[in-house]
């Protein structure tokens, strides 16, 4: 009997490379260390904002405000990126990191870093702060040589691409912080506002924001199912604003109003062809919606309040104090965007790479009896507890700092430190779960052989049209 | 020489692939429709497998799971007698599954 549901031809390549060896794929403790710390951010983050809720919301400069956005953009946003990228990277580009204790070590010198760089703003210690700024640009070198080796392979496509520049404009960023912190104890220059922007941008938009631009390229058509006849929307969003972000930036440092204004309509135009993507794959996906859909969306939408916030703050002649309202806005706006969308990714990421690892280790049944799948390692109620707090907690951000209320923003910063928690609580216990039903499965079949009865299968078909 | 492959043998093998599952889906791949050539070659079961994107969650060890699958079906000797594939074109769509699985997964019939 043969079974020929289809005739198939036999190209080359797919579209997106040829098929993935196991052997470049990083030790699954590597990327989940990093996720775990990043969930532990997101706590960290969230419980800064509620606290320094006052000083965020009004006064950006205050040490508490500078303090809990790096605590973000840090301990949060960069940790998890960076650890994802450990895993995508060599998955992606289908060659290994150049030394996984190297990938360790990173992640040992720049979690703490993370942490202490925003103690010691908000606790005004100068060494401090140049000794974990240090620390960090030791660990965004180490991340960059390390990732260079995966991220050099030619001929990957946009995303690794992509991700290769961002890699780049990580370590531009850091060396700016590295900089900067120096700066604030010596005074070598002044600290202006416009200095720190481009900071800002060149680590929110050309490091966290190309980063996600170009790794959506590939994550969303494969976890969303959508088989989309173009790509060149994706291609064009990574390329523009890769190649935006460096005169934004520029502009902001000269400065020069122009300059600027031509940066920041080459990223819109980057970003609006990233959404016509997410608009492509939404319309080409072959499943019904799910809650990955409703993290990428509402991400969405807080990059369209960015960007009109940023379009008010530059386009309108505002007071200081609404200058300041609306430039608060675009920023909380852009870590909402990334920050809903790594919390929403990680819930696929996460399943998948612990999967991996549960069967290798012999953890291969659900506890139904049934092949275990990633559904059964995260709890969906969990999961949309989650995303219903993640979403409170940007929503209620950007209203509060768009409108001066404090209470608003300290509500933020609580809903933002649950949703860590209920997702760094989902995503480990449920593995956690599976282990132990196997042990008592074990202790119950001591002495006896291990029950292996085969989950139920529907009748082959014969011909699929 | 080693024995040829018998109508016997696909039986099993099909069986065996019944037992591999997508595990993002929860269905296995005969019933996803990813197995899209099945037969008997001189000595080896000949199989042609697609994923449901490229560069699916599972695109590394989908495949050699069943490989590995099949392989164990035709014991002794299976490893040299499966020859697995893994093929992109057609693309692989939800129209492949079958009707009752399609409806229960609320996937949606691609009209484009």
């Amino acid at each position: 009997m043969a079974v020929t549901p289809v005739a198939p031809k036999r190209p080359p390549t797919p579209s997106g490379g040829p098929p993935i060896t196991t052997l470049a794929t990083p030790p699954a403790w590597l990327p989940l260390s990093w996720l775990v710390f990043a969930a532990i951010g997101l706590i960290g983050f969230g419980t800064a904002l509620a606290i320094a809720a006052r000083s965020v919301t009004g006064t950006p400069g205050a040490p508490t405000a500078v303090a809990t956005v790096h605590l973000g953009m840090l301990a949060f946003l960069s940790t998890a990126v960076l650890g994802a990228s450990h895993q995508f990277g060599p998955v992606v580009a289908g060659r290994r990191l150049r030394s996984v204790t190297a990938g360790l070590l990173t992640m040992l010198l720049w979690v703490p870093a993370s942490w202490l760089l925003p103690f010691a703003f908000a606790t005004h210690r100068p060494v401090l702060l140049e000794a974990a700024g240090v620390t960090a640009f030791t660990a965004v070198c180490l991340a960059a040589w390390n990732l260079s080796g995966p991220l050099l392979r030619r001929g990957r496509g946009t995303p690794v691409l992509g991700l290769r520049l961002a890699i780049c404009y990580l370590v531009l960023t850091a060396a700016f912080g590295v900089t900067y912190t120096f700066d604030m104890h010596h005074g070598y220059f002044l600290l202006l506002p416009r200095r720190v922007l481009a900071h800002a941008h060149l680590g929110l938009l050309g490091w966290i924001g190309l980063a996600y631009v170009a790794v959506a390229e590939k994550l969303w058509p494969m976890f969303l199912l959508a088989h989309r006849p173009s790509t060149t929307a994706g291609d064009w969003a990574v390329r523009l604003v890769a190649g935006g972000v460096p005169v934004v930036v520029i502009g902001l440092l000269i400065p020069s109003v122009p300059l600027t204004s031509i940066g920041a309509g080459i990223v819109v135009a980057g970003l609006v062809g990233h959404l016509v993507s997410l608009a492509g794959v939404i319309r080409h996906r072959r499943r019904r919606m799910e809650l990955l859909h409703g993290f990428v969306l509402t991400s969405a939408v807080m990059l369209i309040v960015a960007v009109w916030a940023a379009a008010v703050a530059g386009m309108f002649d505002l007071s200081i104090t609404l200058r300041t309202r609306a430039i608060e806005t675009e920023v909380f706006a852009l870590t909402m965007w990334l920050g809903l969308a790594v919390i929403g990714h990680l819930h696929k990421i996460v399943p998948f790479i612990t999967w991996s690892r549960m069967r290798t280790a012999g953890h291969t049944k659900a506890p139904n009896g049934r092949p275990l799948l990633f559904a059964h390692l995260v709890n969906a109620p969990a999961a949309r507890a989650t995303y219903a707090l993640s979403t409170l907690g940007a929503t209620t951000g950007i209203v509060g700092m768009a409108g001066g209320h404090v209470v608003l923003v300290g509500v933020s910063g609580a809903a933002l430190a649950a949703a860590g928690a209920v997702a760094l609580s989902n995503l480990v216990s449920g593995p956690l779960r599976i282990i132990a039903i196997d042990r008592r499965r074990a202790v119950a079949s001591e002495g006896e052989p291990t029950p292996t009865k085969p989950a139920p299968t529907p009748a082959p078909p014969v011909s699929v049209s | 020489m080693g024995a040829p492959i018998t109508e016997a043998d696909i039986d099993r093998v099909t069986a065996a692939l019944h037992e591999v599952y997508d595990p993002e889906v929860g269905l296995d791949i005969m019933t996803m429709g990813l197995i899209y050539r099945l037969e008997a070659g001189m000595e080896k079961v000949i199989i042609d497998m697609t994923l449901t994107t490229p560069g699916c969650p599972v695109s590394d060890s989908l495949p050699e799971e069943a490989r590995q699958a099949a392989a164990r079906a035709l014991d002794p000797g299976g490893d040299d007698r499966v020859n697995l594939e893994v093929v992109w074109d057609p693309p692989w769509s939800p129209e492949m599954i079958d009707d009752d699985a399609l409806a229960e997964l609320g996937y949606r019939r691609v009209t484009d």
